[in-house]
C-alpha cells in the first residue's frame, strides 16, 4: 500500500500542532506502507514564504516532495479579508477568494495529485483549512482521507467548508467534540470516521528533581507549557493566578515554558523559562503538581496528554470544550470557567496530594488506552481495512 | 482555602461531580455575600484608648485625654472613610469580576446560538429553494401528463369511431 501524507509544512524543525501530528503519524505509518509527504516548501505559517530549496528530500528515512507557494501571504490583506468575510454576507466566491488569501497556494501540488492519482492508495490530508486541503480533495475525493485538526473557529461555518466535509473518503477526528462539531456544521454523519487523536513518545528517563536542581526551585509549582499568547488564554491565567496567590497565600509558583507573542506580568512568583526540548519539558512536567491548560481553542491538546502520560493532573479552561470533555471522560483533572472555580479547584489540588495522584493515574489509564502509538496505529490501519474492504465489495 | 466541604469518594473519582460541588459552594458564597457586606458596612466600633496595660501608657492616654476629642476629630472620619472606601472598592471590583465572568459566558453562548441559528436560516433557504425547484418541477411533470392523457382520449375516440365504421363496413 502507498500512501502519501498531504500537508502545508513539513520538517524536523516545524513544531506546529497539525505539522507535528503529520510528521508523527507518517513516521509511525511508515513500519506498514511505503509513505510520501507531499508539502509545500514554506517554513513560516504567517507568511508561507518559500524557504526550503530542494524539490525532494529525506526526512526520518520518508521521501518528501516540496512544492513552491506561488503567493506569499500578506498578514493585513489576509486580516481585511477574514474580518470583511465574518463580519458580512457573503457568497461561495467569496469564501474561496478567502482561501486564496489564507493559502499555502501551491496549484503545482494540486496538478501533482491531479496527475499521480492512481499512484497512491490514499491521501491523508492535514488542516481542513488550508488551500492544499480544499482543492487537493476535491481534486482526489474518493482516496482522500481528511484529518481536520479543527478547533472552535469561526470559519469552520464557512459554506466551502460544509460541502468540504462531506466530500472524502473517510475522516480521522482528534476527538468526540471534533466530530460533533463538524458533524454539527456540515452534517456529514454518513462519511466513514474514527476519532484516533494522536499518541507521544514518553522518553525512558525523567526526572523532575534534575529539573528542580537545574532551576534552584523549591516549593510546588503549577506548569504551562506552550505558546504564551492571548489565543491560548494566557492574559486570563496570568490575571487568575496573581488574584489567587494575593488571596490564598499560597507558595505555588508558576512556571511557563514555550515561545512568547505577548508580555509576561512581573511577579516573584511567575517565571518564565523560555523554550524547553522535549527533554527538559518532561523533566518540568514530572517536577510539576500539576499542568495548567487554559486554552479557549484546542482540537486535542498534546501537551494535557504529556501530562496524562506522566501520571500529571491537569486543570483546564473549561470554556473550551475539547479540554473539558477531556477531563471528564478521563477523570484525570479539573476544569473552570471563572475565577473563582479557578481559585477553588487549584486550591483543591494544592492542598491534596492524594486527589493529585487519583487524578493523575486516571489520566495515565486514559492515556495508555486512547493514545499510545500502538492504539493509534491499530486505528488507522483498522480505517484503512474497512475502506479497502468497501472498495473491493 | 474552602476545599473542606468538598466530599471526595478516592474510590469512584468524578470530576464532575467535584466540579458540581465548587460550582455549589461558589454559588453559597455568593449568595451570603450580601450579608456579609452588611456587616462590613457596620459602623467602625470606637478607639479603645484605654486598652492595653502599662502604668506609662495609662499615664500617657490620661494626659492626652483633653485632646481625644480633637484627635477623634481629626483622624478618626478620615481612617472611617478610607476603610469603608477600601471597602466598597473591593465589594465593586468583587461584583465587576463576577459580571464581566458572567458578561463572558454570556457572550460566547449568545455567538454560539446565533452561528447556529445563521446555520438554521441558511439551511432553511436551501430547502425552500429546493422545495421551490421541486414543486416547479412537478407542475410541468403534471402538465406534461395532462396533455399526454388528452392527447389518448383523443386517440381513443378516434379509434372508437374507426372500429364503428369498420363495423358497418363488415355487416354491409
Amino acid at each position: 500500500m502507498k500512501i502519501a501524507f498531504v500537508v502545508q509544512r513539513y520538517g524536523l524543525e516545524i513544531n506546529g500542532g497539525a505539522e507535528l501530528h503529520c510528521r508523527w503519524v507518517a513516521e509511525h505509518m511508515k513500519k506498514v506502507a511505503e509513505v510520501e509527504v507531499l508539502t509545500t516548501k514554506a517554513a513560516d505559517y504567517i507568511t508561507w514564504k518559500n524557504h526550503y530549496t530542494r524539490d525532494e528530500e529525506t526526512v526520518n528515512g520518508i521521501r518528501v516532495r516540496r512544492f513552491p507557494v506561488t503567493r506569499a501571504r500578506n498578514p493585513e490583506r489576509f486580516g481585511r479579508v477574514q474580518d470583511r468575510l465574518l463580519r458580512h454576507e457573503h457568497n461561495e466566491a467569496d469564501e474561496l477568494r478567502w482561501l486564496d488569501e489564507e493559502g499555502p497556494r501551491t496549484p503545482s501540488l494540486i496538478q501533482y495529485l491531479k496527475d499521480n492519482e492512481s499512484a497512491y492508495d490514499y491521501f491523508f490530508f492535514f488542516s481542513y483549512r488550508y488551500y492544499h486541503s480544499y482543492w487537493g480533495i476535491k481534486t482526489v475525493p474518493r482516496r482522500s482521507i481528511l484529518v481536520p485538526t479543527a478547533e472552535r473557529d469561526p470559519v469552520i461555518g464557512l459554506r466551502i467548508f460544509q460541502d468540504l466535509f462531506r466530500t472524502p473518503r473517510a475522516i480521522i477526528y482528534n476527538s468526540v467534540e471534533e466530530r460533533k462539531m463538524i458533524n454539527e456544521v456540515s452534517g456529514n454523519e454518513q462519511v466513514p470516521g474514527d476519532v484516533v487523536g494522536v499518541g507521544t513518545e514518553v522518553p525512558g528517563r525523567y526526572s523532575g528533581e534534575a529539573f528542580r536542581r537545574k532551576y534552584n526551585m523549591v516549593g510546588p509549582y503549577v506548569l504551562y507549557l506552550g505558546r504564551i499568547d492571548e489565543n491560548k488564554g494566557c492574559h486570563k491565567l496570568f490575571d487568575y493566578f496573581i488574584r489567587f496567590k494575593r488571596e490564598s497565600g499560597s507558595e505555588a509558583k508558576l512556571i511557563l515554558a514555550g515561545s512568547t507573542v505577548i508580555q509576561i506580568p512581573s511577579h516573584p512568583d511567575i517565571q518564565y523559562l523560555g523554550f524547553m526540548d522535549d527533554e527538559e519539558k518532561f523533566d518540568a512536567l514530572d517536577g510539576a503538581e500539576l499542568l495548567v491548560m487554559p486554552s479557549f481553542y484546542e482540537s486535542l491538546s498534546m501537551v494535557t496528554l504529556e501530562a496524562w502520560a506522566l501520571g500529571k493532573p491537569v486543570l483546564a479552561n473549561a470554556l473550551c470544550d475539547v479540554l473539558k470533555g477531556q477531563c471528564q471522560r478521563s477523570n484525570g483533572g479539573l476544569f473552570y470557567e471563572t475565577y473563582p472555580e479557578f481559585r477553588e479547584a487549584l486550591s483543591l489540588l494544592l492542598s491534596s496530594p492524594r486527589l493529585r495522584r487519583t487524578l493523575g493515574e486516571n489520566g495515565r489509564r486514559y492515556f495508555e488506552a486512547n493514545y499510545t502509538w500502538d492504539v493509534i496505529e491499530n486505528k488507522y490501519l483498522a480505517l484503512l481495512g474497512r475502506l479497502e474492504k468497501e472498495k473491493s465489495a | 482555602m474552602g476545599q473542606d466541604k468538598i466530599e471526595i469518594d478516592y474510590d469512584r473519582i468524578d470530576v464532575a461531580r467535584i466540579m458540581d460541588q465548587i460550582k455549589e459552594k461558589i454559588a453559597a458564597e455568593a449568595r451570603s455575600e450580601p450579608q456579609a457586606s452588611g456587616a462590613e458596612a457596620a459602623p467602625i466600633p470606637e478607639l479603645d484608648f484605654m486598652a492595653g496595660q502599662g502604668r506609662m501608657r495609662r499615664v500617657l492616654l490620661k494626659l492626652m485625654s483633653p485632646f481625644r476629642p480633637l484627635v477623634k476629630l481629626l483622624i478618626l472620619p478620615v481612617d472611617e472613610e478610607h476603610r469603608r472606601t477600601v471597602l466598597i472598592l473591593d465589594r465593586t471590583n468583587r461584583r465587576l469580576d463576577r459580571l464581566i465572568s458572567e458578561v463572558e459566558r454570556d457572550r460566547r453562548v449568545t455567538i454560539e446560538r446565533l452561528d447556529r441559528l445563521r446555520e438554521y436560516t441558511k439551511l432553511l433557504h436551501h430547502l425552500c429553494h429546493n422545495l421551490v425547484i421541486e414543486m416547479s418541477k412537478l407542475k410541468i411533470e403534471e402538465e406534461t401528463l395532462k396533455t399526454k392523457t388528452r392527447v389518448m382520449e383523443k386517440d381513443f375516440e378516434f379509434l372508437g369511431k374507426r372500429e364503428k365504421a369498420l363495423e358497418k363496413e363488415a355487416l354491409k
